[in-house]
C-alpha cells in the first residue's frame, strides 16, 4: 500500500511546479516531468499492476482524482500563460491613429446631378444626352433664336476653327430638339451634361459649366404641371421649406417663359428676398412645328438651371472655380 | 433701363410704395435689379396758408393758428408775429426732421402741448429751413404759391425719389421707356394712361420742304423719316427739372437742345438726333439734302466722341448731299453737331431696320442709348409724335419756331398687325379657366384693339410699339401676365413614363464612378478647354476653337489626362503629396476634318500608396504601376470586362514615358503608364505619376455585367508551388499562355506570389514563382493524379519558355 501514500505528496508538488511554471516551455517540461512517458506520476501509476483485485477500484479513484486535480491546474496555467505570452510587450495604446483605408469622394457636381436626377426619376422622368459639339441648327435655329441673336456672337460663344458652322453648344436645350426630332411624343427628358460660354473665369463664371434641361411633352400639358413638377423638384432638393416663385420672362424657345425665383431661411440670411435659379417656359409652337409636332396636338414645356449654381447654393460655395481645380481638401467635403 | 417713381407718376396714377412697384413689376416679368431711395430736400415741409390766427391764452408773445396743409386745417400754434391770415409759409408736419447744425441731435417736429395749447406742426423761418443766416419771422412765400405742395417741389426743388433699375427682356423694346413702363402699370391698374398734351407752340409760316429735301436711298433700312426745322433756338444750360431727371437716371447734361433729344428718347423710347442745320446746307445749292443712304467703300466719319470711323457699305448713313453727317442711329457726325453758335436745327425722328443698326453698331464697336434702341426694335409708329413732342419741348425751352408741315418720308409703312388668339388655347397652356371677359379685358388694356370676338377667340390689332407680339402665343403669354402666374396652381406630377436610350448608360457611368470611389480614387472635374501647349500628341488631329477665350485654353481636351496633371500640380502646390484622381468626361478628336467626341475615364495618381501612418517597412512606398494595373484589374472584374490584354508600347508615346496599349478583342480601348518626366517637371511633379485612361463609350458597349452562381467546391485543393528562373524576355502573359496550352487537367488557378533578381539568379534572367491549385468538382484529388497534371505544366515550361525550375 505503500505507494499509494506517494500519490498525495506527489500530486502537491506537481500542482506546485505546474502554478510556478514561468512560461508554456516550463509548464510543458513540468508537465512531462509527471504525467509523461517516463514521468514520476506516470511511474506510480505503473505500481497499479501490484495491488489486489479488492484494493484496485479504490487505488484507481484516488489516482484518477489525483489526476484530474493536476490537469485541471495544468490547464488553468497554460491558459494563463497563452494569455499573457499573446499581450503584446506593452499595453496597446488604443488612441494611437489607425492604419486607414482611402475611399475616394464623388465630385459635389456629381453628386448634385445625381440627387436631381434621382428627383427627376421619381416622377416618370428618363436621363437623354446629346453632344457638346454642336450646330448653329441645333443649339440656335430649331430654338426660334433669331439670326442675328448676340448668343451667336463669336462674342458669347465658341466656334470650332476647322469648321466655323460648329460650336459648343451653350446650353443643353440643344438636346430637346435632337430629341424631339428622333421620337415622337410623348417626350419626358431630363439632359444634364456641360455647356460653353465665352466668359473669363472668375468667382461666378466658368467656360465650361454645367446644366441641367427638364422637358416633358405629351397632350395637355400646362403651366399648371410645369409649375407643379419644378416646385416638387426643387422642395427635393433643397428642402421643404423653400418657396419658389416664377415670374415672366423671354426665352426665344419658350412662350410664355418664366424665371424662377426661390426663398428659404438661408436665402433671407444672405439679406436678399430671392434668388434667382432657373427659367422655364411652355415649349414655343415654332419649336414644336420645327421637330415635327403638331402644337395643336401636342403642347409641352421645357426648364433649364445651372447645376454649380445649386451647389453653390446648397454647400454654401462662394467660387465655381473651386469645382474646376480639384483640390482634394475641396473635394473630401463632399 | 433706370426709371424713377415720381416720374412714371406723371403718365399714370398708382398709389403703391416703390417697393410694391418693383414687387408688380418684376410679377409682370420686368425684373427690378435695384431701388436707389432718394431722400429729398425739405422732407416733410409743405406749403401751407394760415387760415387765421388768434392769441394763446396762457402767453402773450404765442398765437394759435388754423393752417391749411393741402389736405385739411391744422391747428398750429407759433411764436412768430409777421404774418396774417391768408399768407402762404412753408409749414413742418409731424415726423418732419429740422435741419440741425453738425453734431447737434436732429430735431423732429412732434404734435406736442404748448403752455396747454396742442400744436399739429410748425410754421418755419427761412433760418430753421436752412435757407437764409439769420431770419425774422416766418418764410413768407408769393402767393401763387400751391398750397399743399411739397416745400422743395414749390422751390423747384428735388424732392424724394426712387429710381428703379429695370431689367428690360430684349423682346420687349417698348419698355425702354419711362412711357412703355407707366403703360403696362396702366394695364395692371387698370388705370388710364396720361400722355404728355404737347404744347401748341409758335410756327414759322414757311413750310419744311422749302427748307430741306429728304431722299431715303433704302426703305428696308430705313422705313420712316421725320424732319422738322426749327429757327432761331438759343442753345444754353437745360432748366433744373430737365437735368435732374436725366442725371438721376444716369445721363450727363449737355445743352438744352440734346437734353430734350435725351429726355423724349427716355420718355417714349424713340431716339431723335438734331443737326445743325447751317452745317448741312452746302455751297451752290438752294437747300440742303438729307439722304439716308448707305456708306461708300473707303467712307469716313468723324463721330460726335471725336473718333474717326471707317465705314462699309453695309453701314445706314445720314449724309447731305456731300459727305455724311450721322451713322444712323448709332452716333451724330461731329461736322453737323449742335453747338452754342447753333441757331437752325434739323431735327430726326426716325425708324431703321434693328439688325442693320446692330451689324453696324457691333462692326464699329460703338453702343450708344439710340443703337440700343433700334437693334431691339423701335416703334416705327411713333416717329411723327415724338418729333413733335421733341420740338414744342425745345421751342418752350430754347425758344424759337418751328417750321410749318414736317417731312415724314414713310416708306415702310406696313399693314397693322392682326393676331388672334383662342380662348381655349389659353385654358389648354395654362391648365385654368380664365373668364373670356377678363381675357379681352387684359388684351385692351394692352392697346391691342379688338376687331372681331366672338364665343370662341378674338382678332386684335397690334399697337407698333409691340413688335413682339406676332402669333398666337404671343398673345397668350399676355393674358399670363396680366393674370398673374401666381394664380395659376400648381398641379402635381403626373403622365407619360419617359424613355430614352441614354437613361441606362447614365447609370452605367455612375457605376463606373461608384467602383472608383470604393476603390480609393477621388472625382475630379477638368477644365474641357485646355491649352494646345499642354498636349504632345498630333496638332491635326485636336479640335482646336476659332475663338479662344486665350491660348490657355484653345483646344478641346482629346484626353482628359492633362486636366487630370493640372488637378495633381494644383494639389502639389498646396502641400497635398499623396494624390489620386479620376475623371469622367467627354474627350474630342478630329479625323478626317471631322470632329469627335466620346466619353473617357482616366485615372492619375502620384505621391505615397497609402496615408500616413506611424510604423511599417512599406509605408512611406509611393503609387507605382502596378497600384494603377490593380485598379483596372479590380475595376475590370467589377464592370464586367473579361479577356483584356496589354502590350507595352516601345519607346514613350505622347504624354507616357514607358506605357502600354490596352486591347478588348479587336478594339484598342485605352492606355496605361507613367508620366514623361518632361512634363512632370512642367508640372512640379516629384514623385511619379501613373496614369490611365480608357474609351468609357466602348466600355460600356463591351462589358458583360450578366453574374450566373457556380457552386462552391466541395472537396479540397492541393497546391504544388514552382519557382524556375527564365530569361528576362519571358513575360507573365507568355507564362500563363504557356500553362494553358499545357492543358493540365484539373487545375483551378495559377497565382504568381514572387519574382526575384539578383543572388543566385544569373544576369538577363530572373526567378519566378507560381503556386499552382489543383482541385477537382466531384472528387479528392489524389496525389498521383495531381502529380501527372503538374508534369503536364512543368513540361511545358521547361520546354516552351526555357525555364530553370529550381528546386528548394
Amino acid at each position: 500500500m505503500s505507494f499509494l501514500n506517494e500519490v498525495e505528496p506527489l500530486k502537491n508538488a506537481a500542482m506546485e511546479e505546474f502554478s510556478k511554471a514561468a512560461d508554456l516551455a516550463a509548464l510543458e517540461q513540468a508537465k512531462s516531468s509527471y504525467l509523461g512517458a517516463n514521468g514520476k506520476f506516470t511511474a506510480l501509476l505503473r505500481q497499479m499492476g501490484s495491488l489486489s483485485k479488492e484494493e484496485k477500484p479504490a487505488a484507481g479513484k484516488l489516482i484518477n482524482v489525483a489526476k484530474g486535480e493536476m490537469e485541471a491546474v495544468l490547464s488553468k496555467r497554460r491558459t494563463e500563460l497563452e494569455m499573457s505570452a499573446s499581450l503584446p510587450k506593452e499595453p496597446t495604446d488604443f488612441t494611437l491613429p489607425g492604419r486607414r483605408r482611402t475611399i475616394g469622394r464623388l465630385h459635389p457636381l456629381t453628386q448634385v446631378t445625381n440627387d436631381i436626377v434621382r428627383s427627376f426619376r421619381k416622377i416618370g422622368f428618363v436621363v437623354a444626352d446629346g453632344p457638346e459639339i454642336e450646330d448653329e441648327y441645333h443649339c440656335f435655329d430649331a430654338l426660334n433664336t433669331p439670326h442675328d441673336h448676340p448668343a451667336r456672337d463669336l462674342q458669347d460663344t465658341f466656334y470650332l476653327e476647322e469648321n466655323q458652322k460648329k460650336l459648343l453648344r451653350t446650353h443643353t436645350s440643344s438636346v430637346q430638339i435632337r430629341v424631339m426630332a428622333k421620337q415622337q411624343p410623348p417626350v419626358r427628358i431630363i439632359v444634364p451634361g456641360r455647356v460653353y460660354r465665352r466668359d473669363n473665369a472668375d468667382a461666378t463664371h466658368n467656360p465650361t459649366f454645367h446644366q441641367i434641361e427638364g422637358l416633358y411633352v405629351d397632350k395637355n400639358v400646362t403651366v399648371g404641371d410645369l409649375k407643379g413638377t419644378v416646385e416638387f423638384v426643387f422642395k427635393e432638393l433643397l428642402g421643404s421649406e423653400v418657396k419658389l416663385r416664377f415670374r415672366p420672362h423671354y426665352f426665344s424657345y419658350t412662350e410664355p417663359s418664366f424665371e424662377i425665383d426661390f426663398t428659404s431661411p438661408m436665402v433671407k440670411k444672405m439679406g436678399k428676398e430671392w434668388l434667382e435659379i432657373a427659367g422655364c417656359g411652355m415649349v414655343h409652337p415654332k419649336v414644336l412645328q420645327e421637330v415635327g409636332y403638331n402644337p395643336d396636338q401636342w403642347t409641352g414645356w421645357a426648364f433649364g438651371f445651372g447645376i454649380e449654381r445649386i451647389a453653390m447654393i446648397r454647400y454654401d460655395i462662394t467660387d465655381i472655380r473651386l469645382f474646376y481645380e480639384n483640390d482634394m481638401r475641396f473635394l473630401k467635403q463632399f | 433701363m433706370k426709371v424713377t417713381l415720381n416720374w412714371l407718376k406723371e403718365y399714370v396714377d398708382f398709389n403703391w410704395t416703390v417697393e410694391e412697384l418693383a414687387e408688380r413689376l418684376t410679377m409682370l416679368g420686368v425684373e427690378v435689379e435695384g431701388i436707389v431711395k432718394q431722400g429729398g430736400e425739405f422732407e416733410g415741409v409743405v406749403v401751407a396758408q394760415v387760415l387765421t390766427a388768434e392769441k394763446h391764452p396762457n402767453a402773450d408773445k404765442l398765437s394759435v393758428c388754423s393752417v391749411m396743409d393741402g389736405k385739411g386745417p391744422r391747428q398750429i400754434v407759433c411764436g412768430a408775429k409777421n404774418f396774417k391770415p391768408g399768407d402762404k409759409v412753408p409749414l413742418a408736419l409731424p415726423g418732419c426732421v429740422m435741419p440741425t447744425a453738425p453734431g447737434e441731435p436732429p430735431f423732429v417736429i412732434k404734435v406736442g402741448k404748448i403752455r396747454n395749447v396742442e400744436s399739429h406742426g410748425m410754421m418755419c423761418s427761412g433760418k430753421e429751413l436752412g435757407l437764409a443766416d439769420d431770419a425774422d419771422g416766418l418764410l413768407l412765400l408769393p402767393a401763387d404759391a400751391v398750397v399743399g405742395q411739397p416745400f422743395a417741389q414749390h422751390l423747384g426743388r428735388a424732392g424724394s425719389d426712387a429710381i428703379l433699375d429695370l431689367e428690360i427682356t430684349p423682346n420687349r423694346p417698348d419698355l425702354n421707356s419711362v412711357i412703355g413702363i407707366a403703360r403696362e402699370i396702366a394695364a395692371l391698374t387698370g388705370n388710364p394712361l396720361r400722355l404728355p398734351a404737347i404744347k401748341q407752340v409758335e410756327s414759322q409760316a414757311q413750310a419744311t420742304t422749302e427748307m430741306v429735301d429728304v431722299r431715303i436711298e433704302n426703305s428696308t433700312l430705313c422705313p420712316r423719316y421725320v424732319a422738322r426745322i426749327i429757327h432761331g433756338v438759343k442753345v444754353g444750360p437745360s432748366p433744373e427739372w430737365l437735368k435732374q431727371k436725366l442725371v438721376k437716371v444716369g445721363l450727363r447734361s449737355i445743352n438744352n437742345v440734346v437734353d430734350v433729344t435725351n429726355f423724349v428718347m427716355l420718355e417714349v423710347g424713340q431716339p431723335l438726333h438734331a443737326f445743325d442745320y447751317r452745317l448741312l446746307q452746302t455751297t451752290g445749292m438752294e437747300k440742303p439734302a438729307v439722304v439716308v443712304r448707305t456708306a461708300t467703300p473707303q467712307e469716313k466719319i468723324t463721330s460726335l466722341d471725336g473718333k474717326e470711323r471707317a465705314l462699309d457699305e453695309s453701314m445706314l448713313l445720314i449724309a447731305n448731299s456731300e459727305k455724311a453727317v450721322a451713322i444712323a442711329g448709332v452716333m451724330g457726325g461731329q461736322n453737323s453737331e449742335v453747338g452754342d453758335s447753333t441757331s437752325n436745327l434739323l431735327l430726326e425722328s426716325a425708324c431703321f431696320n434693328p439688325q442693320s443698326i446692330r451689324a453696324t453698331s457691333k462692326k464699329l464697336d460703338l453702343r450708344t442709348d439710340a443703337s440700343y434702341r433700334y437693334e431691339r426694335g423701335a416703334d416705327v409708329g411713333i416717329c411723327e409724335w415724338a418729333s413733335e413732342r421733341a420740338a414744342s419741348l425745345i421751342v418752350e425751352l430754347a425758344g424759337g419756331k418751328i417750321l410749318q408741315t414736317p417731312i415724314d418720308a414713310y416708306p415702310g409703312k406696313t399693314e397693322v398687325k392682326e393676331v388672334s388668339l383662342r380662348f381655349q388655347k389659353v385654358t389648354e397652356l395654362l391648365g385654368v379657366e380664365i373668364p373670356k371677359e377678363q381675357m379681352v379685358s387684359f388684351l385692351t388694356r394692352l392697346e391691342c384693339v379688338p376687331s372681331l370676338v366672338t364665343d370662341s377667340m378674338i382678332s386684335v390689332r397690334v399697337p407698333s410699339f409691340r413688335v413682339d407680339i406676332k402669333s398666337e402665343i404671343d398673345l397668350v403669354e399676355e393674358v399670363v401676365r396680366l393674370f398673374g402666374i401666381e394664380n395659376v396652381p400648381s398641379t402635381a406630377p403626373r403622365g407619360a413614363i419617359g424613355s430614352n436610350v441614354f437613361d441606362t448608360i447614365f447609370d452605367q457611368h455612375n457605376e463606373v464612378r461608384n467602383i472608383l470611389v470604393s476603390l480609393g480614387i477621388t472625382e475630379a472635374q477638368g477644365q474641357t478647354l485646355i491649352s494646345s501647349q499642354d498636349w504632345p500628341g498630333e496638332p491635326e488631329k485636336v479640335v482646336s476653337l476659332k475663338n479662344p477665350l486665350s491660348s490657355d485654353m484653345n483646344i478641346l481636351r482629346p484626353s482628359l489626362l492633362p486636366g487630370l496633371i493640372t488637378s495633381l500640380r494644383n494639389n502639389l502646390t498646396r502641400k497635398t503629396a499623396s494624390v489620386a484622381l479620376f475623371e469622367i468626361g467627354k474627350v474630342f478628336n478630329k479625323s478626317n476634318q471631322q470632329s469627335t467626341e466620346n466619353r473617357n475615364v482616366a485615372i492619375a495618381m502620384t505621391g505615397p500608396r497609402s496615408q500616413i501612418f506611424w510604423q511599417g517597412a512599406d509605408r512611406d512606398a509611393n503609387f507605382d504601376i502596378y497600384d494603377v494595373k490593380g485598379l483596372l484589374e479590380e475595376f475590370f472584374e467589377h464592370f464586367g470586362i473579361r479577356g483584356v490584354t496589354l502590350t507595352r508600347r516601345e519607346g514613350p508615346t505622347g504624354l507616357y514615358v514607358e506605357s502600354a496599349s490596352i486591347v478588348l478583342g479587336k478594339f484598342e480601348i485605352g492606355t496605361i503608364g507613367q508620366l514623361t518626366p518632361v512634363i512632370a517637371r512642367k508640372n512640379d511633379l516629384r514623385d511619379a505619376v501613373m496614369m490611365l485612361e480608357l474609351n468609357l463609350d466602348l466600355l460600356v458597349a463591351r462589358r458583360n455585367a450578366a453574374r450566373s452562381f457556380k457552386a462552391l467546391p466541395q472537396f479540397p485543393s492541393i497546391r504544388r508551388d514552382v519557382a524556375m528562373v527564365v530569361p528576362e524576355s519571358i513575360t507573365h502573359e507568355m507564362v500563363s499562355q504557356a500553362v494553358k496550352q499545357s492543358k493540365a487537367p484539373n487545375l483551378e488557378l495559377v497565382e504568381l506570389f514572387d519574382v526575384f533578381r539578383g543572388k543566385n539568379v544569373p544576369e538577363g534572367q530572373k526567378s519566378v514563382a507560381y503556386a499552382f491549385i489543383y482541385r477537382a468538382m466531384e472528387k479528392t484529388l489524389t496525389d498521383t493524379e495531381v502529380n501527372a497534371a503538374h508534369e503536364l505544366v512543368l513540361g511545358k515550361l521547361k520546354g516552351q519558355l526555357n525555364a530553370t525550375i529550381r528546386d528548394n
